[in-house]
């Protein structure tokens, strides 16, 4: 599904020039679940939002789904990215002035989901993420594990073939955070593939490989049994 | 540490961090302090604008003591407010009233040419006045005695500018200049310059005593603009109360030896006439009578822009309110932490103050280095000569400082008092920014700041189109192409002046010509006396306007005859004839006015003969007076007035024409310079007080809008400032651009739209109020509320686009890692 070779990616400042990513290559097929780990600032948050379609590539070539989508500009990502891709962060970045429901269903209105389908389609998941009971509360009124359980709704709830995920559990606690990892287990059970950066060698565990960042270029694999 | 010293560190610290919190949002700082400069300097001008009009009269020290007597007069159906008394009134209200501490008449002399070498001048601004002008009046005397200058007939006291204008220097008391070639005056004193804001201009004071009809102890007849100067703690009242017992007193005699009738048969018949008076210092913008010594001021006009001045600091000051409240919210995690950090609460509500207060001090300077730039400019919108004077320092300088400090401290106070009331724990975790992003107050304050624009973009829009409706408006004549000579009547002679007529209307580029003073826009006025039955009765005479007009006169100022026909020269009997106009026609109740007969008196003096005068004609109603006012019955008989001589000038080489009209005027006048002008530049002088307000009020709403929209755009960026990372959110779950855009102008766009719902119904109110002030007036169309609302949401749009733009296109992955 992900075929990234080479890829490059710099960050100018005034006084200095980062390089984040320097000519990595990996792979993802369709129906893994991949975890992502390294230390802070070796490049993993830039390598997810390049996968994800949010950033470009300064170099090198990413095919997704048999295309290449290096060069795409941003409204063939943005549309590219609504249809196939969820995110789950780990500040949850659920919108403050907007009930459960209503931020579960955004993305179902920008990929033009008639009304009626969505309230079935929102009901659906959050059936399944089992937050239903709150669905008219707004985000500062719930805990942080149900937060990430409505951020994990909402990347679902379009039915993507890829879910990104960063950190997920870096803000919650242990209990919360296998929660999340069960949800996160379950849907790449149901097929859908799977990217998650993490810290935590414990939630790796729950992946099937594990790509190792050292600086943006070298690149160790853990195949988990 | 020694305390005081202390506190001054602590302040200095306060300005320090303000300064550098203020330079980090230059942008912010930027919008804040010209918004608030723009509005205090617009603000400035018209206050400006306001005093030098209320200032009128006050330079006179006893400003307060002195009031002009007015006459009120109604004979038959008319009914006429005269600014000018009888010539025994001011002598006697001094013998009668030991209140009275002085009186003085006042006489405008109209034109006259005084030589100067071989050139002779001519001199609009003469007037006759009583020695005690000088007691009543505070004119500086700068040569000559102040007791005597003015009581010896043809003794003159001039202004210095016109000392110098003639003699090239100030002390000239003993020279003398002729006045029309045949009177000497002899110069008895030198004035200051009268100030502009004075009620009448005088260049040249004539003794009184110089005009023998000064001393008519007529009280039938009023021509002298009389002021009384009560003594200190005198009550005015007292005096007006006592007039009817005196006009009685005086009047009753004469009334009855010339109209053989007494003063209560007088009043009985519906006539009176009766005295009061008004304040001086009310004149210029109250009064508007017949016998001004000039034309007034419009006190609707100095409300109305006393409203919009007032509207534009309003709107200044809530941007900076809200700018300075919004941007505050951004700090309240700096509060969070600055609490935490041990600051006490008092400290950080100097230094909200501080950051404040300095803002608008410097907004405070900038303002009134704007007005110094802009004043000469406004001077020439607004006609006026205003300048900031050392005097006018002494109340500006206290008045912005005060501004500044209640602008401030009140936009400083609400971040101050409520950021620093907060706990700290809430406000680093942030559960309070959700509430205050969404300020109702805010809301509230641009509703009101797009409300009073979106009034004030009606208004003007009113007003632009009744004055284009004025300048537009069929007159009833065509005043274009018209030569007129304003100075025929200098000649002195009916038959010269006939000549000068034949001879313009001979000229190959003339049409036709005219000559009568009566025009629609000179200002000769002449009431006749007329009565519908052949026996008199006072009580049901009819005043119209009486104009005496050639044969020529209908033709060559275009007007138009509904019915009957014009005056001929082949008629003899044409002399006892009247052409009338469509509104005296309605005013007397005929159906078919032509071959009815009215009968003329003298004057209301001598009732008893009348003379017969037959309609031959309706004119089309014209304009004559004011649009202010319905067209007045007027009636034109056959006569020769020679005051102006009028030509209808094709087209062709109007320069060539008016090179001859000019060699035919020397020909006939070689002495006296022709004086001409054109009736439509005339017509246009006539309105163009209201054209200037109308420029004045385009270019205040335009700043009023420009600063609402300033503080829009500031809005704007904040709300897409305080929305970035939910507009990051929703780009990531694949919001479009223009959803984006929508997002973030729709919540303003629906304030702009309920501040439009808000204002047209005040503004249709308020305009249609206004509009009742013309008698000719426009219709106000649903289309002005259209345009106005559809501007106010353009201005608006564009003002928010800009920064819903820039906050859609930024990289999401950006506003997502500032965590
Ligand atoms: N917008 C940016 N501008 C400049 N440098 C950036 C930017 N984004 C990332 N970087 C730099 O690129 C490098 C990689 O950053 P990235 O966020 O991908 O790290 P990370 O592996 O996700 O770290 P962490 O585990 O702390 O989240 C870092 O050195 C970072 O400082
Ligand atoms: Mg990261």
């Amino acid at each position: 599904m992900i075929k990234i070779t080479d890829l490059e990616k710099f960050y100018r400042t005034e006084e200095v020039e980062t390089i984040a990513l320097n000519k990595l290559s990996i792979e993802v097929k369709t129906g893994e679940f991949v975890a992502i780990m390294g230390p802070s600032g070796c490049g993993k948050s830039t390598l997810l939002n390049i996968i994800g379609l949010l950033d470009d590539p300064d170099g090198g070539s990413y095919i997704f789904n048999d295309t290449e989508v290096a060069h795409f500009n941003e409204r063939k990502r943005a549309d590219l990215r609504k249809h196939n891709i969820g995110f789950v962060f780990q500040s949850f970045n659920l919108i403050d002035e907007l009930t459960v429901f209503e931020n579960v269903e955004l993305p179902l209105i920008y990929t033009g989901v008639a009304a009626a389908d969505r309230v079935k389609r929102v009901e659906e998941v959050l059936d399944k993420m089992q937050i239903m009971h709150r669905r008219n509360h707004y985000p500062q009124q719930l805990s942080g594990g149900q937060q990430q359980r409505v951020a994990i709704a909402r990347a679902v709830v379009n039915k993507p073939k890829l879910i990104l995920a960063d950190e997920p559990t870096g803000n919650l606690d242990s209990s919360n955070g296998n929660e999340v990892m069960e949800l996160l287990t379950d849907l790449n059970e149901q097929g859908t593939t799977i990217v998650m950066v993490t810290h935590s060698e414990h939630d790796a565990r729950y992946s099937h490989r594990i790509i190792r960042l050292l600086d943006g270029h070298t690149v160790m694999e853990n195949i988990m049994i | 540490m020694n305390h005081g010293l202390n506190e001054v560190i602590m302040i200095r610290n306060y300005i320090k961090s303000a300064y550098r919190s203020l330079k980090k949002n230059t942008g912010f700082t930027a919008i804040n302090i010209m918004g608030l400069a723009l509005g205090l300097a617009a603000c400035l001008l018209i206050v400006f604008y306001v005093i030098d009009e209320l200032s009128y009269d006050r330079y006179n020290e006893k400003a307060g003591r002195i009031y002009r007597v007015n006459e009120d007069l109604k004979l038959g159906e008319n009914k006429l407010q005269y600014a000018v008394c009888m010539a025994p009134l001011a002598q006697t209200l001094k013998n009668d009233f030991p209140e009275v501490e002085n009186a003085v008449r006042l006489k405008k002399a109209g034109s006259i040419h005084i030589k100067k070498g071989t050139e002779k001048i001519r001199e609009d601004y003469i007037g006759f006045a009583d020695p005690s002008v000088f007691d009543v009046f505070t004119l500086p005397v700068l040569f000559g005695d102040v007791k005597t200058a003015l009581v010896e007939p043809n003794s003159i006291v001039l202004t210095e500018s016109m000392a110098k204008k003639y003699f090239g220097k100030t002390d000239v008391v003993g020279e003398s200049l002729l006045f029309d070639d045949r009177e000497t005056m002899k110069v008895t004193g030198v004035i200051k310059d009268i100030p502009q804001q004075s009620h009448f201009r005088f260049d040249f004071l004539v003794s009184m005593s110089s005009l023998a009809d000064s001393r008519s102890p007529e009280w039938l007849r009023s021509e002298y603009n009389t002021y009384v100067l009560f003594r200190k703690g005198a009550d005015p009242k007292k005096l007006e109360a006592a007039f009817p017992q005196l006009l009685r007193k005086y009047s009753g005699g004469q009334m009855q030896s010339e109209l053989k009738k007494s003063y209560d048969e007088f009043e009985k018949g519906g006539s009176y006439f009766r005295l009061n008076l008004i304040p001086l210092t009310d004149i210029h913008l109250h009064s508007k009578m017949i016998g001004e010594l000039s034309a007034a001021g419009t006190v609707e006009y100095i409300y109305i822009l006393s409203g919009i001045a007032l509207f534009i600091l309003i709107i200044a000051c809530i941007n900076f309110m809200n700018l300075s409240t919004a941007r505050s919210s951004n700090r309240a995690r700096e509060v969070g932490v600055r609490k935490v950090l041990g600051s006490a609460r008092k400290n950080l509500i100097a230094q909200f103050l501080t950051e404040s207060i300095l803002v608008t001090f410097a907004a405070t300077l900038i303002a009134m280095a704007i007005v110094v730039l802009v004043l000469p400019g406004f001077n020439v919108l607004a006609g006026k000569e205003l300048s900031i004077s050392l005097q006018s320092l002494k109340w500006i300088v206290p008045m912005l400082l005060m501004v500044a400090l209640v602008v401030g401290a009140l936009a400083g106070s609400y971040p101050a008092f409520f950021l620093s009331a907060f706990q700290p724990v809430s406000v680093l975790k942030g559960s309070l920014s959700a509430g205050f992003k969404s300020s109702r107050l805010r809301s509230f304050l641009v509703v009101f700041q797009f409300s009073i624009s979106i009034f004030l973009i009606i208004g003007t829009l009113v007003v632009y189109q009744q004055l284009n409706y004025i300048q537009t408006k069929n007159l009833g004549y065509n005043r274009n192409q018209v030569l007129v000579i304003n100075n025929s009547f200098e000649i002195g002679n009916g038959d010269k002046v006939k000549l000068l007529k034949q001879q313009i209307a001979a000229l190959p580029g003339i049409e036709n010509a005219t000559m009568s003073g009566y025009l629609p826009t000179s200002q000769w006025r002449n009431m006749g006396i007329y009565y519908k039955d052949a026996v008199p009765d006072q009580s049901r005479a009819i005043f119209p306007q009486v104009w005496r007009v050639d044969a020529d006169y209908i033709k060559t100022l275009g007007m138009q005859l509904v019915q009957g026909r014009n005056f001929s020269k082949d008629m003899p009997t044409d002399t006892a004839s009247l052409i009338i106009n469509e509104a005296a026609a309605k005013f007397l109740g005929f159906k078919n006015p032509v071959n009815q007969t009215l009968y003329h008196s003298k004057d209301y003096q001598t009732h008893g003969e009348v003379s017969p005068y037959k309609i031959i004609g309706v004119v089309k109603d014209f304009h004559f007076n004011s649009m202010r006012e319905t067209i007045a019955p007027m009636m034109m008989v056959l006569g020769e007035d020679w005051g102006r001589v009028s030509a209808r000038v094709s087209t062709a080489n109007i320069n060539n024409t008016l090179d001859q009209v000019k060699k035919v005027w020397s020909g006939i006048s070689p002495d006296i310079k022709i004086d001409y002008s054109f009736m439509d530049a005339e017509f246009d002088a006539i309105y163009r007080s209201e054209q200037q307000i109308g420029q004045i009020f385009i270019v205040f709403t335009s700043l009023a809008i420009i600063i609402a929209c300033l503080g829009l755009f500031g809005l704007a960026a904040y709300a897409a400032e305080q929305r970035t990372k939910e507009i990051g959110i929703r780009k990531v779950l694949g919001a479009s651009v223009s959803t984006i855009v929508n997002l973030l102008s729709k919540d303003f766009l629906k304030l702009v739209l309920l501040a439009i719902l808000i204002s047209s119904p005040i503004a249709w109110y308020s305009m249609h109020r206004w509009l009742q002030n013309y008698a000719y007036r426009i219709n106000i169309g649903w289309w002005v509320f259209a345009a106005a609302g559809i501007a106010g949401i353009v201005v608006a749009l564009l003002t928010i686009s800009f920064q819903s733009i820039k906050a859609a296109l930024a990289n999401p992955v950006k506003s997502l890692r500032s965590e």
